[in-house]
């Protein structure tokens, strides 16, 4: 199953964590989440942010890929 | 259809179809939360982003009716902060007008809006920092009379009244009706704050089970604006508690608060089994 997809490139913080984690909320537990953002305070928030929650991150070039606790 | 009935509608149906999927595909997982609009993500962003606040504690605000019994010192900032929060139907009761003796610490009435009804120019304010919400305002003064019917069906009760026999009132028919309560009072620079989830913790009764006789009223003793809305401050906080479960409430006793040593203390209170107000409930 392809992993939903989310854009917060034109955001910034903390709404890009706000949609993120909106969206997580959404989400069965295991189901993936591939973030688009752009460089700088969103690439080092969002997954931090994920991570604080329980979330499993992995990051590359500026997707973060988010799957669900 | 207002847009929380809306959202209610389309709510009930998700979980008809839920319940549908889970007959015939017990493995079904539950079905999304309904979606924000942007506005609402935006307004309410810097609550969502709380590691305890979340999509469904929105939700839960945004569907409650609340009833805020008194539009003065307490009832402001309790009022303000749940319409801010997003509460869904907010009824606001007070039956005095305007004084320019309560504009120091009554911050939902402005000089101009000397003379109107407390209640009215509360909606009014509501209204405006908050198009979302429903406002009721109810021109009326609580009591064992009415306070039955002025409750019925309601979330949550806040009791924000000056008067310990509206008090009394409110907390019988809270009882009566298990509706979960948030107490309070001030005076001077000190107050106390109590929740209250009838049949369940300590009521306002079990605390207190015999009236003052003589108490000082507001009018005699004074009350400093801020000392107000400290107190307020908290009642809201509870009652945004009480409505989501995101955090442990002030039950089964109370928290009295000293502004003028900024010293807060908890005092833990029982449920008492010869309460004429809580102690049949099981």
């Amino acid at each position: 199953m392809p992993a939903r997809t989310l854009d917060i490139t034109a955001l910034t913080c903390p709404m890009t964590w706000v949609r993120t984690k909106l969206e997580l909320e959404r989400m069965a537990g295991g189901e993936a989440l591939e973030v688009r953002c752009s460089p700088g305070e969103a690439l080092e928030q969002v997954p931090r942010s994920a991570r604080e929650a329980g979330h499993a991150v992995t990051v590359e070039g500026t997707t973060i890929r988010i799957v669900r606790a | 259809m207002s847009e929380n009935s809306r959202r209610g509608f389309f709510r009930e149906l998700a979980s008809v179809v839920a319940s549908a999927r889970a007959t015939a595909e017990p493995t079904a997982p539950p079905p999304p939360p309904p979606d924000f609009t942007d506005a609402e993500i935006e307004r309410y962003s810097r609550q969502l982003v709380l590691p305890e606040w979340g999509a469904a504690a929105q939700l839960a605000v945004s569907e409650a009716s609340v009833i805020v019994i008194g539009a003065g010192a307490l009832g402001a900032p309790v009022a303000l902060y749940l319409a801010g929060a997003g509460v869904g139907r907010i009824g606001i009761v007070d039956d005095d007008a305007v004084e320019l003796s309560n504009l120091h610490r009554q911050l939902l009435h402005f000089t101009p809006d000397i003379g109107a009804p407390k209640a009215e120019s509360a909606a009014a304010k509501l209204r405006y920092l908050n198009p979302d919400v429903v406002v009721e305002p109810y021109r009326m003064r609580v009591d064992g009379g009415n306070a039955a019917a002025l409750i019925e069906g309601q979330d949550l009760v806040v009791d924000c009244s000056d008067s310990f026999a509206t008090r009394y009132a409110i907390n019988a028919a809270c009882c009566a009706a298990r509706i979960p309560l948030v107490e309070a009072g001030v005076l001077g620079m000190a107050g106390l704050v109590m929740s209250i989830k009838p049949g369940r913790t300590a009521c306002y009764r079990c605390a207190f089970p015999v009236e003052p006789v003589d108490a000082p009223r507001c009018a005699d003793a004074g009350v400093l604006g801020p000392a107000a809305g400290v107190i307020g401050s908290l009642q809201a906080l509870e009652a945004l508690k009480l409505l989501t479960g995101v955090a442990p409430t002030i039950a089964d006793g109370f928290l009295q608060v000293d502004l003028a040593t900024a010293e807060f203390l908890r005092v833990r209170a029982s449920r008492r089994s010869d309460c004429s107000d809580c102690g049949a409930l099981r």
